[in-house]
């Protein structure tokens, strides 16, 4: 899918060390969170401006699409895309930078993994029923065609649906550190193919609280509970994804007393994020001693959890949920 | 047009359900042949990403036979697949794929009959739901709990659509 040539190492040392590494920062069906997420680096963020050039960046620059256009082939150093692809007009877009772009990757949980956005692909039918009195592909009164905004994909998909992703940096929104060290690749041109900038170990390696001996007696929602600033949220019925989630936030939720939701992607050993979850919950919950009479009562705490799409996928639907085109998909590949 | 064969893969535990499989052949029981059987050493190893696995590879349904409770041999096994089915299917209810795809069954060693009235059954069962298929209702969100509330393609007033 990569050619090495991507690499910024190919730029000739003279380049690299004469002008500034040219950036690209877009984004598509997202909340803009992402884009408001590089001054968490701080004072850093300075050191960083002084040595990128911002090419195209429509949130901070005014840049039009026929800008874009006439830029030359891989003329950007780097490009960041943030939100999920939702409209025909993402599609375009990303796909004009990615011929524009030496590298291009995908920041943030919407571009990674589909991120909260995606789960309206639970029902197939919201363009027509949600957006269809009041979301009207046609050009506003007096307007030109071409000023009727885009048709809405039928389904929202993760970047790597629609182009090659050179590599992610994965959070809703990316934690500083994982910036800062995706900043310091990219300007000494260290960017391997497929990095994924976080960590392939679980979150709870990095997580302070304390895990005792683990069983479920109940499954909770965290507003429900006042949660004990010492132990493990998972022991305390709270459904923590740090099991399976990749670590590099330092543990930034469960510190605030609040569960990981998993927005930086299920490590590469858990897979589907949902699969591995309920397989962990199941293994943890009990109702008194195992055996059939203790069935009715872990079914109870198992109805605990009221959302499994929302709470379990809550970012990797779009990648990981199933629909009828993966299935189809997949068969074939199994046929091949 | 021949009438439509599930294709079912079955994950049976090595102690219980996959000794009652052999027993129902030697005791030359009918059954129909749409399961792949996979032997395993206990259910209690069948991962959920298995199941959708095999669902995604095109099998139309997945069986998993362990043994009755309390005959478990590694004690508790049979238990905690039994938990984790429960769940599975609450999360492919809620992704539009019928739940009763996935069945867990109790097969003891000595069932031979047994197993090939569960097989009649899920054969019977797969042949009324048709070809696996993703089915969601039309702009209606799903609520969480119980399967039938989120599994409502014949909700009055939707109509089930292809994904």
């Amino acid at each position: 899918m990569t050619s090495p040539d991507y690499r910024l190492n190919s730029l000739s040392p003279v380049t690299r060390h004469s002008s500034p590494l040219k950036i690209a920062v877009y984004w598509t069906g997202s909340c803009g969170g992402c884009d408001v997420s590089f001054l968490e680096l701080g004072p850093a963020l300075l050191e960083v401006l002084s040595k990128v050039e911002i090419v195209f960046w429509p949130a901070l620059a005014d840049a039009k699409r026929k800008d874009l256009e006439n830029l030359p082939p891989r003329s950007i150093d780097v490009t960041l895309v943030n939100g999920v692809i939702r409209t025909t007009e993402n599609e375009e877009m990303v796909e004009i930078l990615r011929e524009k772009s030496r590298f291009l990757g995908a920041y943030g949980s919407c571009a990674h993994l589909g991120g909260v956005p995606a789960l309206a692909n639970q029902t197939n039918g919201v363009v027509e029923f949600v957006f269809g009195p009041g979301y009207r592909p046609s050009p506003p009164p007096g307007g030109e065609a071409e000023d009727a905004p885009p048709s809405l994909l039928p389904q929202a998909l993760p970047l790597e649906e629609v182009v090659p992703v050179d590599f992610v940096v994965p959070g809703c929104p990316p934690p500083a550190p994982l910036i800062a060290q995706f900043f310091e690749r990219a300007i000494s041109g260290e960017i391997e193919p497929g990095q994924v900038f976080a960590k392939d170990k679980a979150l709870c390696e990095e997580c302070p609280r304390i895990r005792e001996e683990r069983k479920l007696t109940r499954i909770v929602r965290p507003h429900e509970v006042q949660p004990d600033p010492e132990k493990c949220l998972l022991d305390q019925g709270i459904i923590c994804l740090g099991p399976v989630t990749r670590g590099g936030c330092e543990a930034a939720c469960p510190k605030a007393g609040m569960p990981c939701t998993g927005c930086l992607g299920p490590t590469p050993k858990a897979g589907d994020p949902a699969l591995a979850m309920i397989s962990a919950l199941a293994s943890l919950v009990r109702a008194g001693e195992e055996g059939e009479a203790a069935f009715p009562e872990e079914d109870r705490i198992l109805d605990g959890l009221v959302d499994p799409i929302g709470t379990l996928y809550k970012y990797a639907f779009a990648k990981y949920g199933l629909s009828l085109k993966k299935l189809a998909r997949r068969r074939e590949e199994v046929r091949a | 047009m021949s009438e439509f064969e599930p294709r079912i893969v079955a994950f049976l535990c090595r102690w219980c359900a996959s000794a009652g499989a052999d027993l129902a052949g030697t005791n030359r029981l009918q059954y129909p042949p749409n399961a792949v059987p996979i032997r395993v050493n206990c259910s209690g190893r069948v991962e959920p990403q298995w199941v959708v696995e095999a669902l995604k590879s095109g099998a139309d349904g997945v069986l998993i036979g362990g043994c009755h409770p309390g005959d478990c041999h590694y004690v508790a096994g049979n238990y905690k697949t039994r938990r984790r089915i429960y769940l599975l299917r609450k999360v492919l209810a809620e992704m539009g794929i019928e739940p009763e795809r996935v069945r867990l069954e109790w097969i003891s060693a000595t069932e031979g009959a047994r197993f090939a009235q569960v097989m009649q059954e899920f054969v019977q069962e797969l042949k009324k739901l048709g070809p696996i298929g993703v089915v969601r209702d039309k702009g209606g969100v799903t609520g969480g709990g119980k399967e039938n509330q989120a599994w409502s393609v014949d909700m009055p007033g939707t109509k089930g659509v292809e994904a």
